[in-house]
């Protein structure tokens, strides 16, 4: 990964970071939180969390399915803006994951681990039924 | 023309910010004629009630974001690397999808127009007036998707910036060295990033209020109006440094160059600039005076605001000790930087006034606020884009702007300018409230408003004149040459307008005029220090 790739995304993450953070302080605020079946959720968190390995040992179709079992079990769950919100992030960074070059996905692996954390921090805040 | 579509040089890209800009700059002049045009006399009936409300929404909102940010960007996107001696931007595929992202969110501002219901809420579209009860039609819907993309596009032309800025500079130009337009640009960027989130999570919101059936800005549902103000100007406050620290940052570079002298205080310059930045993330609430927030927030907030007027003073003392003792030459872009200087100092001091509590309680949602704001941005940045665009037309096309017809210009906006603001500080002390599309006739009221539309007639003409001679300089101008003012900074060694690569070769920079020491090696800037 080039210096240039990795502070790029380092940036475009940190605008990210202060968006969600904005989003979540006024979804807790207003009890807008997204409501989630505790093992499903577990289960998504698992998901994630591999997909998130995959990357880091350069299996890049393994992150891909994935995460693309994610999606699928994330539109399971009850509609919440939030959860929607972080799907779409999650959506492009598969179709950027399974196009662009290998010179490219080391700084993708950032934009992963860092949706991984934010979705950490839902399921954490997130209302348990 | 498909070299323009998919451009990717900084140089095309940068002009294609800029021309976009200036197509929505006379989009967005024509909706202010239109609403002077209104206010010319008491009791006017020229347009409807709703259309005048699109009218002054589609003009804030055009002129903040598709006029200001991009043209700033695309002076930062076409300078920035000729300025700190690189071949290109480092992000530059990046660089591209941010202009086109920027322009298709404009365009589909103003689709909003054929679908019959554009925005008409205001450029900042105060909750609940922008939920589905109030706002029924699909206008507020178009402009938050359009900010959204525009969100998108700014943010990633600022990341651009700031990796290009940290990563690509010539041999030898430290951040101590690079020219202060450099500098400005870095911190926006920065500022940017921080603040544009802000006003993506506030679109978020309200389209999932608006289309979702959600519930965070409307009271009836426990949602809070209040919340879209707080995350509105956390985004808002910000933004108006946004777009005038860059504008600082031309004025900067264009005044020492007419002024024969260096900059006076280049490290104060420099960090004032960064304290600027960081105070305007603690004055959001200034705007909120007449919510009912508490005495201590009032407080804070009050000193916070007039904090920042240090700063920003500093800048303007520096200026005028830069121009002072030197051998000044009063181009065109030269009378622009000095009545940027008085324009900016009016709107400064409007600004501090509002910053006291009771006098913003008297005068919020007065004319005095649209003129406080026209200060700030057209005397502040448009001031200092029409500096800009005389100093760097030679560099960009390769040919001089007209200096003749470049004093009328300066002449006709001066007058333009000052006629159709400086009265609206007396309207807004008569009473008279903004973003109502008539008025009684009221002592005065129809006096200063005709002479503030015939004010606004002549800064159209004026404005309209700068086309005329960008476009006849483009085919009929003199032959610039690479340097013909004689300057310091590195885009001057370029060849005007600079080929694909910029630079032949990129010298060893060892001070701040880079340009200076090569043409003076008896005597080298960093010899001095």
């Amino acid at each position: 990964m080039t210096k240039r790739d990795q502070l790029g995304m380092t940036m475009f993450l940190i605008a990210e970071a202060v968006f969600f953070f904005l989003l979540i302080l006024a979804c807790a605020y207003f009890h807008a939180l997204p409501r989630l079946y505790a093992p499903w959720g577990w289960i998504l968190t698992a998901l994630l969390l591999a997909g998130s390995v995959s990357i880091w040992r350069g299996w890049r179709w393994g992150a891909v399915a994935l995460d693309a079992v994610f999606l699928v079990g994330l539109a399971g769950t009850p509609f919440a803006m939030l959860t929607a919100v972080l799907g779409l992030f999650v959506l492009a960074g598969v179709i950027a994951l399974a196009v662009i070059p290998a010179s490219g996905r080391r700084a993708l692996s950032l934009y992963w681990y860092f949706f991984t954390a934010v979705w950490l921090v839902i399921f954490g805040v997130a209302g348990q039924v | 023309m498909s070299a323009w579509l998919c451009a990717i040089d900084h140089k095309r890209v940068g002009i294609l910010y800029m021309l976009s800009a200036l197509l929505f700059f006379l989009a967005g002049g024509m909706e202010a004629m239109v609403m002077r045009a209104q206010l010319a006399a008491p009791n006017l009936k020229l347009v409807a009630p709703e259309v005048y409300n699109q009218m002054f929404t589609m003009h804030g909102t055009t002129m903040i974001f598709l006029v200001a940010m991009p043209v700033l960007t695309g002076f930062g996107v076409y300078l920035v690397p000729l300025m700190i001696g690189a071949n290109e931007m480092a992000l530059p595929r990046l660089g591209a999808l941010s202009f086109w992202l920027q322009l298709f969110g404009g365009v589909l501002l103003y689709i909003s127009f054929a679908s019959g219901s554009a925005p008409d809420a205001g450029w900042f579209s105060y909750a609940p007036l922008s939920e589905k009860p109030f706002s029924g039609g699909a206008g507020l819907d178009y402009w938050a998707l359009a900010l959204l993309l525009i969100t998108g596009g700014s943010i990633g032309s600022a990341v651009n910036l700031i990796v290009t800025i940290a990563t690509s500079r010539a041999p030898g130009m430290t951040m101590r060295l690079v020219p202060l337009f450099v500098w400005s640009t870095f911190i926006t960027s920065v500022m940017i990033i921080f603040a544009l989130p802000a006003l993506a999570a506030s679109l978020v919101m309200l389209l999932s209020d608006r289309l979702l059936h959600a519930r965070f800005f409307d009271p009836a549902q426990g949602g809070s109006p209040l919340l879209w103000q707080h995350y509105f100007w956390i985004f808002g406050h910000p933004e108006v440094y946004i777009v005038v620290l860059p504008a600082f940052g031309m004025i900067s570079e264009i005044i020492p160059v007419f002024s024969r002298k260096t900059i006076f205080g280049y490290p104060l310059m420099a960090t004032s600039s960064v304290a600027i930045a960081f105070l305007s993330y603690g004055v959001w609430a200034h705007h909120m005076f007449a919510v009912a927030l508490g005495r201590n927030f009032l407080a804070v907030f009050a000193a916070s605001s007039m904090l920042i007027a240090v700063p920003t003073g500093m800048k303007i003392f520096s200026w005028i000790a830069t121009m002072w003792g030197g051998a000044i030459r009063f181009t065109t872009a030269m009378l622009f930087a000095v009545a940027f200087l008085l324009e900016f100092t009016i709107g400064g001091l409007s600004g501090v006034a509002f910053a006291t509590v009771p006098v913003d309680w008297q005068m919020t949602d007065t004319y005095f606020v649209v003129a406080h704001i026209h200060y700030v941005l057209f005397g502040g940045t448009v001031f200092a884009l029409f500096a800009g665009a005389y100093y760097w037309f030679p560099k960009i096309s390769g040919r001089m702007l007209d200096e003749s017809l470049g004093r009328w210009n300066f002449w006709l906006v001066v007058i333009g300018f000052n006629a159709a603001f400086f009265v609206q500080h007396f309207l807004g002390l008569l009473g008279m409230r903004r973003r109502v599309y008539t008025y009684p006739d009221l002592p005065w009221f129809g006096a200063l408003n005709v002479i503030s539309t015939i004010g606004a007639a002549i800064l159209a003409f004026g404005i309209l004149l700068f086309c005329a001679n960008v476009l006849m300089s483009l085919y009929f101008g003199a032959p610039a040459g690479d340097d013909p003012w004689n300057a310091w900074t590195l885009e001057w060694a370029a060849a005007s307008p600079p080929p694909l690569e910029n630079f032949a070769e990129i010298p060893r920079v060892r001070s701040r005029r880079p340009l200076w020491d090569l043409k003076h090696p008896e005597a080298p800037d960093w010899t001095r220090a």
